[in-house]
């Protein structure tokens, strides 16, 4: 019969389940790194010896991350822009000017250089815009890999000369300044767009301009919006400069602790080092991020920000 | 779209100087770049439904009220998430190994034990995709179902996971997508796939007398191509699927 | 046929039923009214078992069933319940989400199934909406589906959670005909509503409930016109314009 007693050992169960849950962890990771350290070797003076290296070589990848991350940020919020505006089809566009203009005209010949002037403008927006769509998808499309080799072959190619550090660095930060670009439009066009619906209706019928409304209504709660994505982006993006390792010249943290593995044959600890620090930076940044939008969430509202910054 | 590809790849040309259909070029490249993509097909075939059946299984696992189950299946899927996939990748390929027993231990099972790692990868995602799907079913379908006398298995059998798995469908176009791309990871492991095979044959180009730098633009624009032609066809045949099962009022998933 | 007694229920710090007792007889109808947050969900829940009671017992046909040894999917299929929101299968049809129960937990053969689910369909009036997935019926038909879906099960018993609650104006009339001519075919009803109009038609008798208790008990020209407490008064009068 249920009673206070039931409630007892329900209670008593969780207990019981949390505390098993903390032993079968700690457990389970105590006996990956007792059986990976006895496999492998674990030499916590090489440990206690190098960090300050990888150190280093983590904050050169947050350096990359970070410029490439802010000039993409300029690139994402322009292009996100150009995104978020409607366009609709250009034939339809043409057809309901065509008959503006000749209503407009009232009987006699449209103005034939208003009417091209529409069309051509539409047009450049128009293409604007699909250029953009292109470039976005083609970011999202192809293997970040690709896209660093490609840039970097191209810097071999015009600037032979240029020492390989530099060579790796300029390809590295524009192929990454060019992916986080991408991936950043997308979460400024989903902020925009998100807002701008009704609100730009609303906010022109208490009487501000098309720009006013932008300014004051939409860009407001867009930034809002964005902010829990783009933190993610950063991490993705400082994920994402590890790939920077297929360069080779660039001491960043991946390609630092892949040579120091084999170099000095301290393979585990190299690999517990890096992926150490990546955990140390990456997990209280994206817990953070979670909580924020865990307590700030608007039920309906909310960005599906497609995988941030990816290989 | 074709028609902007063709336009694209025109410029392209002109600004860095390359013919894309070189024939010279390809009478080399064409066996590489054919063998990487058949390579890249193969291990897709095993990654992603690898992937598919551990982040669903974790998925599930994680929204189960046991928390011995459900923490350090959160722990597995935070480091997942946490590391760049390419450190995991590279000391799989060198560490793994040494883990199994002797006899297994041929040329090419390191970049095997690193196919089967991407795989882990792409579950973690995976597990966060349809922990998302399965909470997104309203709370009260379990309700309902129970009302008529069914058991929570029956349940969620009949009613939430047929609702929870449409839903996850979008998303989980997405992150196939990603594990398309992510196959180029093993290059760096020795894998001959498409952009393995591709930085080997460009690396030849680079260092053998006579050779046309140009010929590297048109080698990565190839392999950029067929990369995103392999992404398109993965989102739209979940796409397909997602439309043909579509029902009409489940909200979408934010992940 | 259904008796609770001297029910409790605690949310951590919440005291919801704080020692609820009803009863209802064979082809009885009874309302339950009152403000919201004085438990009556909660009730309803704990008397299909959806929520298990802190204490107290609850009988079906004299027979105590919210025992250890008892299924409590076996008390469900024996009394039927509709929701507030609704809750029909997103993914089936309207003839699906009627016939699912009886194949899947009753074992019914499939084509019997579809014909009492047709014939379910037909008796809410919803005959030619069979094929029709749930997104595409308005919040009346949707509820009529749930209540066919119900029925399916056979139950001897059916309970209704303020089932009209969440419908647009012009849907209530419907479903309230609908849940009128159940109760007129005789079945056994217990109804949470706020629908003041069918609760002195329908019921035989009107419970009060507030604050996790019942507080006053009787038939609806007693509860309407000649209310005894205080509080059953002062809702009454908020409720009765």
């Amino acid at each position: 019969m249920p009673s206070a007693s039931e409630n007892q050992r329900r209670s008593r169960v969780r207990i019981v389940d949390i505390l098993l849950a903390i032993l079968v962890t700690l457990g389970i990771l105590a006996y990956i790194l007792d059986v990976l350290a006895l496999r492998w070797g674990l030499s916590t003076t090489y440990i206690a010896k190098s960090y300050p290296n990888y150190l280093k070589a983590a904050w050169i990848s947050l350096y990359v991350t970070t410029i490439a991350y802010f000039i993409g940020m300029g690139i994402g919020f322009v292009l996100g822009w150009a995104r978020s505006v409607q366009t609709l089809p250009l034939a339809r566009v043409m057809a309901a000017r065509r008959r503006e203009a000749v209503a407009a005209a009232d009987g006699g010949s449209p103005g034939a250089g208003l009417f091209l002037g529409t069309v051509f403008v539409y047009s450049i927006k128009y293409y604007v815009r699909r250029t953009a769509d292109a470039y976005v998808a083609i970011i999202r499309g192809t293997p970040l890999f690709v896209q660093i080799v490609f840039v970097w072959s191209a810097v071999i190619v015009f600037y032979p000369r240029l020492d390989p550090l530099f060579q790796g660095l300029l390809s590295g930060v524009i192929a990454l300044t060019a992916n986080t670009g991408g991936y950043q439009s997308e979460i400024f066009r989903a902020g925009i767009q998100t807002v701008h619906s009704g609100q730009v209706e609303a906010a022109r019928a208490i009487g501000l301009s098309r720009w006013g409304a932008m300014r004051y209504i939409v860009l407001p709660q867009a930034v809002r919006l964005v902010i829990p994505p783009l933190t993610n982006e950063y991490i993705g993006l400082l994920k994402a400069s590890s790939l920077l390792a297929v360069v080779g010249s660039v001491p960043e943290l991946t390609t630092f602790g892949r040579s120091e593995a084999f170099q000095t044959f301290h393979i585990f600890e190299a690999f517990a080092l890096v992926v150490g620090i990546y955990l140390l930076i990456t997990f209280p940044v994206s817990k953070v991020v979670e909580w924020i939008e865990r307590r700030y969430r608007v039920p309906g509202l909310g960005i599906q920000a497609p995988r941030t910054a990816r290989v | 779209m074709a028609v902007g590809t063709i336009l694209f790849i025109l410029v392209l040309q002109t600004v860095l100087r390359f013919n894309i259909l070189d024939p010279v070029l390809w009478a080399l490249y064409f066996p590489s770049f054919l063998d990487g993509i058949v390579l890249t097909l193969r291990y897709l075939g095993i990654i992603l439904p690898l992937s598919a059946v551990i982040g669903f299984t974790v998925g599930w696992a994680r929204i189960a009220p046991f928390r011995t189950l459900s923490w350090p299946l959160s722990v597995f899927v935070d480091f997942f998430r946490g590391v760049p996939p390419i450190i995991v990748v590279i000391f799989a390929a060198v560490l793994g190994p040494s883990l199994l027993p002797a006899r297994f231990r041929s040329q090419d099972i390191g970049i095997i034990i690193a196919a089967l790692t991407l795989a882990m990868h792409s579950g973690a995602y995976q597990s966060e995709i349809f922990r998302a799907g399965f909470m997104s079913v309203p709370r009260g379908q379990l309700e309902a179902a129970q009302s008529l006398g069914m058991t929570r298995g029956a349940a969620m059998r009949y009613v939430v996971l047929p609702q929870a798995l449409r839903l996850s469908i979008p998303p989980l176009a997405n992150e196939f997508a990603v594990v398309v791309k992510d196959t180029s990871l093993l290059a760096i492991v020795g894998g001959f796939e498409l952009f393995g095979s591709s930085f080997i044959f460009e690396q030849q180009i680079l260092f053998s007398p006579g050779n046309q730098l140009s010929w590297i633009f048109v080698v990565w624009t190839a392999v950029a191509l067929v990369y995103f032609v392999m992404t398109f066809a993965v989102t739209e045949l979940l796409n397909a699927i997602d439309r043909r099962y579509h029902v009409k009022g489940l909200e979408a998933v934010t992940v | 046929m259904i008796r609770v007694e001297e029910l409790q229920k605690r949310f951590g710090a919440l005291h919801v039923l704080k020692g609820v007792n009803l009863e209802v007889q064979k082809g009885e109808v009874l309302v339950i009214i009152g403000p919201s947050g004085s438990g009556k969900s909660t009730l309803l829940r704990c008397i299909n078992l959806l929520i298990e009671p802190d204490s107290g017992r609850v009988f079906l046909d004299g027979t105590q069933v919210n025992r250890r040894d008892i299924r409590p999917e076996w008390v469900r299929q024996q009394v039927g319940m509709v929701f507030q929101s609704f809750n029909l299968f997103a993914h089936l049809t309207a003839l699906q989400n009627v016939t699912l129960g009886p194949v899947r937990v009753l074992g019914t053969d499939a084509a019997a199934a579809e014909a009492q689910g047709r014939k379910l369909l037909d008796r809410v009036g919803l005959a030619d909406k069979a094929d029709a997935y749930p997104a595409q019926l308005s919040g009346g038909q949707q509820q009529r589906v749930a209540i066919a879906r119900a029925l399916a099960m056979n139950p001897k018993a059916m309970l209704f959670d303020e089932p009209t609650s969440a419908l647009d104006p012009e849907y209530i009339r419907e479903v309230l005909d609908v849940m009128a001519a159940l109760a007129r075919d005789g079945m056994t009803m217990i109804v949470v509503t706020h629908e003041m109009g069918f609760a002195s038609t329908a019921a035989k008798r009107i419970l009060f409930m507030d604050a996790g208790r019942i507080i006053e008990e009787g038939s609806p020209e007693e509860i309407f016109h000649r209310p005894k407490q205080e509080r059953t008064r002062m809702f009454v009068g908020k409720i009765l314009r």
